[in-house]
């Protein structure tokens, strides 16, 4: 759990893309081993896979296809805000988790004792939400990246 | 509810925080979905960690595989817009975004 | 079949890439236009008996074997889903002339029909995740087809909507987390009835919070409302008319209701954040609009008003209230779309949107100016059209909820929109023909058909409006007064 906060916490403050991009795996790959742990292991499965695979692979590949003029200069004063924000963020949050300790009862709910597979079943309206998502977001790519008849569309906006 | 959940609990709101710490500071567009990710990652720790505390893993699991599968769906048009601006702009600074006014 | 509302324009949208390589522009449409007519003739038809007995749970088959998918069919996801499918078909018919100078039509209705299938995907949801999903599904469309036009205002526009809206999302997911830790489960039935049970007041008020932030940025109420102004104007016109018509109150305020008063149950302090900023959308969304010099941001900030009204007749709680809010969003969604795509058809022929270079269009547009005054007139409240009535109510809910000072404003409101649309009016349509514009011509026949279509609706609503509200905003009201006994009676599954 420390690795994951260490590497999240590093990929928001290297000032190199590539490298923050590779950081956000590394902590993907944390979060999955914490996954594991748990004894999740499909949401494991996939948060390796899609997260620390397929997501950074496209910001790769974004990273590669946009130039940059000049270097984007983010503030030199974040390496000072930054720590004390954390530690006030640590705080607060040691406090807040405290106080609510004793106020959450505990419901038991009943154990499923199902497998995943059978488990789809109660969730398939979630499959038909999945497809659709994926859709749009395959469309929405393509919409984008459309070859570009050269209208005069631009000048028409203010 | 047990200590373990607090203290998942604990860690979900340190990652969201770093996120929002992020989205709020940061001016290269791409670290700005690094932060939006980050987010995400803090949610399904959430509700992993629920899923656990409940003992209901596997309606966590399924859950959290279909917040994954929009997760990428988001960043892969977000990524798009990016590279789209990038042809326009040159450059990836939000701060080069202001022909919208009022 | 219920369902085929959701499977019809997700199948029709995956297949639309193929068709468009088949036939640029006429397949598209006319598959496209027919299917929003099928829904709405069928939304009317065939759904209408199934909620006569109140609600039903809809178990969904797949040629005869049961899948484990039911579709909640009650008075108020039939009114969003007769909602959506109108103002669909009046952006589809539009979209027919509109969307030639824009190219890859096919791609574009395959976003929109995807759009239209989330929309009505979260409508028929019985569960708090597939709310958020479908909910998910018709943002990325719109994500991408406000920045259709790849021009460079467009794509920074929508960039930062989809800043704001993933942030919203992931409010809206966490407190969906929470809740699955408190009652363990995400169905409507089940949460409200472990909701019941606890005494966890101030987790649920946070949660509350969460969703406020989500779902109020989602329909941009204020404070959380900066995205729209820049999102709207920018996006093709029946964009703005679907987004503004449809997508911020299915996925704003329709979450947020179904959520608030038949799952948690409307409180005290809910009805007092609820109003206040109600109110404050009123305004800011008003005053806002006084200063615009483009005619769709003006036409943006008024959306920000109104569904502040929208919302203020929701959170009194009152059956009357309720039924004022369910009015004024049905309104709302004719008469906005209305306007944003005479808009559109006055930017397509003009070239500008800009009111200061506009002046006595009504000469050369008849068709466009009749019909934007028209909806100006509705939305501004002038008797008998509909938005008078739907306001009426409101401001009638209020005092009977004795609270004068909300009333008194929700009419100031009322009188500097009547104002601001005033100024459009005059300011594009009437006045001295400026010379530039000698030449311009009518919208083509589709455009003034969609907008005609729903011209004679604002009119033929208001004039009728005892028996629309008798047939169909009644029983969703009915459904939203009953609190959260309906969540607990036919839901707990």
């Amino acid at each position: 759990m420390i690795g994951l906060v260490v590497f999240s916490i590093l990929s928001v403050l290297i000032r190199d893309l590539l490298k923050a991009a590779i950081s956000l795996a590394v902590a993907s790959i944390f979060l999955a081993i914490i996954f594991f742990r748990m004894n999740a292991a499909y949401a494991g499965v996939f948060e390796v896979s899609v997260v620390a695979g397929l997501i950074t692979v496209l910001f790769i590949t974004a990273i590669a296809l946009t130039r940059s003029d000049e270097q984007v200069r983010e503030s030199k004063y974040h390496l000072f805000i930054f720590p004390l924000f954390f530690v006030a963020l640590i705080i607060i949050d040691i406090l807040v988790m405290k106080n609510l300790l004793g106020r959450i009862p505990a419901i038991t709910s009943p154990e499923t004792g199902t497998f995943g597979e059978v488990l789809w079943k109660e969730r398939s309206f979630d499959l038909i939400g999945q497809i659709g998502v994926i859709f749009a977001g395959v469309l929405a790519v393509l919409a984008l990246f459309r070859p570009r008849s050269k209208s005069p569309q631009g000048d028409k906006h203010e | 509810m047990n200590n373990f959940w607090i203290l998942n609990m604990g860690a979900v709101a340190l990652l969201i925080g770093i996120g929002i710490y992020c989205l709020l500071t940061m001016k290269n567009m791409v670290k700005l979905l690094i932060g939006i990710e980050i987010i995400a990652k803090g949610i399904t720790l959430a509700l992993v960690a629920t899923g656990l505390a409940k003992n209901n893993l596997l309606l966590a699991q399924s859950l959290v595989i279909s917040v994954i599968v929009v997760d990428v769906a988001v960043i892969a048009t977000a990524l798009a817009i990016i590279i789209n601006i990038n042809r326009h702009t040159k450059s990836l600074d939000v701060r080069k975004l202001t022909k919208l006014k009022g | 079949m219920i369902f085929l509302f959701i499977i019809i324009p997700l199948l029709l949208a995956s297949l639309m890439p193929l068709v468009g390589k088949i036939s640029k522009r006429f397949l598209p449409d006319l598959l496209a236009n027919a299917t929003m007519l099928f829904l709405l003739v069928f939304s009317v038809i065939y759904a209408k008996p199934l909620i006569a007995k109140g609600g039903v749970l809809q178990q969904v088959f797949w040629f005869g074997a049961p899948l484990n998918i039911r579709l909640l069919v009650d008075g108020f996801s039939l009114f969003m889903l007769f909602t959506i499918s109108l103002v669909s078909l009046a952006v589809t018919l539009y979209s027919i002339d509109y969307m030639e100078h824009y190219g890859a039509k096919a791609n574009y209705y395959a976003l929109l029909l995807l759009m239209i299938a989330g929309m009505n995907g979260l409508v028929l949801a019985t569960d708090l995740f597939n709310i958020y999903l479908f909910l998910e599904v018709a943002a990325v469309a719109s994500y991408a087809l406000v920045a259709f036009g790849l021009g460079q205002d467009e794509l920074e526009a929508s960039f930062k909507y989809l800043m704001l809206s993933a942030v919203a999302s992931a409010f809206i997911l966490l407190s969906i987390a929470i809740i699955f830790g408190l009652t363990g489960g995400v169905g409507f039935g089940a949460v409200a009835a472990g909701l019941k049970m606890l005494n966890v007041k101030y987790v649920v008020g946070f949660c509350s919070a969460l969703f406020v932030m989500g779902f109020g940025l989602k329909a941009a109420i204020v404070p959380f409302h900066s995205w729209l102004p820049d999102a709207h104007p920018s996006a093709p016109a029946p964009i703005s008319a679907m987004l503004s018509g449809v997508l911020i109150k299915v996925s704003g305020v329709y979450a947020m209701m179904r959520i608030f008063l038949n799952v948690f149950g409307l409180t005290p302090p809910l009805t007092t954040v609820l109003s206040v900023l109600g109110i404050v959308s009123i305004f800011v969304g008003a005053l806002a609009a006084i200063g615009q010099n483009d005619i769709k941001r003006m036409l943006a900030y008024s959306s920000i008003s109104q569904i502040g009204y929208v919302v203020l007749g929701f959170a009194i709680g009152t059956p009357l209230g309720i039924l004022g809010g369910l009015f004024h969003l049905f309104n709302h969604a004719i008469f906005k779309s209305l306007l944003f795509l005479n808009a559109g058809a006055v930017e397509q022929s003009t070239g500008t949107r800009s009111l200061d270079k506009m002046g006595g269009l009504a000469k050369r547009m008849p068709l466009t100016a009749a019909t934007s005054v028209v909806a100006s007139l509705s939305i501004a409240g002038v008797p008998p059209l509909n938005g008078f009535w739907s306001k009426l109510l409101i401001i009638m809910a209020l005092v009977q909820a004795k609270m004068y000072v909300l009333a008194f404003l929700a009419v100031l409101g009322s009188v500097i929109t009547l104002w601001y649309y005033l100024v459009l009016q005059r300011n594009a349509f009437f006045g001295k023909l400026n010379e530039t514009w000698k030449a311009v011509r009518e919208a083509p026949f589709w455009m003034s058909a969609s907008t005609v279509m729903l011209a004679l609706l604002c009119i033929v609503t208001g004039l009728l409006f005892p028996l629309i509200i008798k047939s169909w905003l009644q029983p969703a009201a009915d459904i939203l007064s009953g609190g959260v006994g309906v969540a607990l009676n036919f839901l707990g599954f």
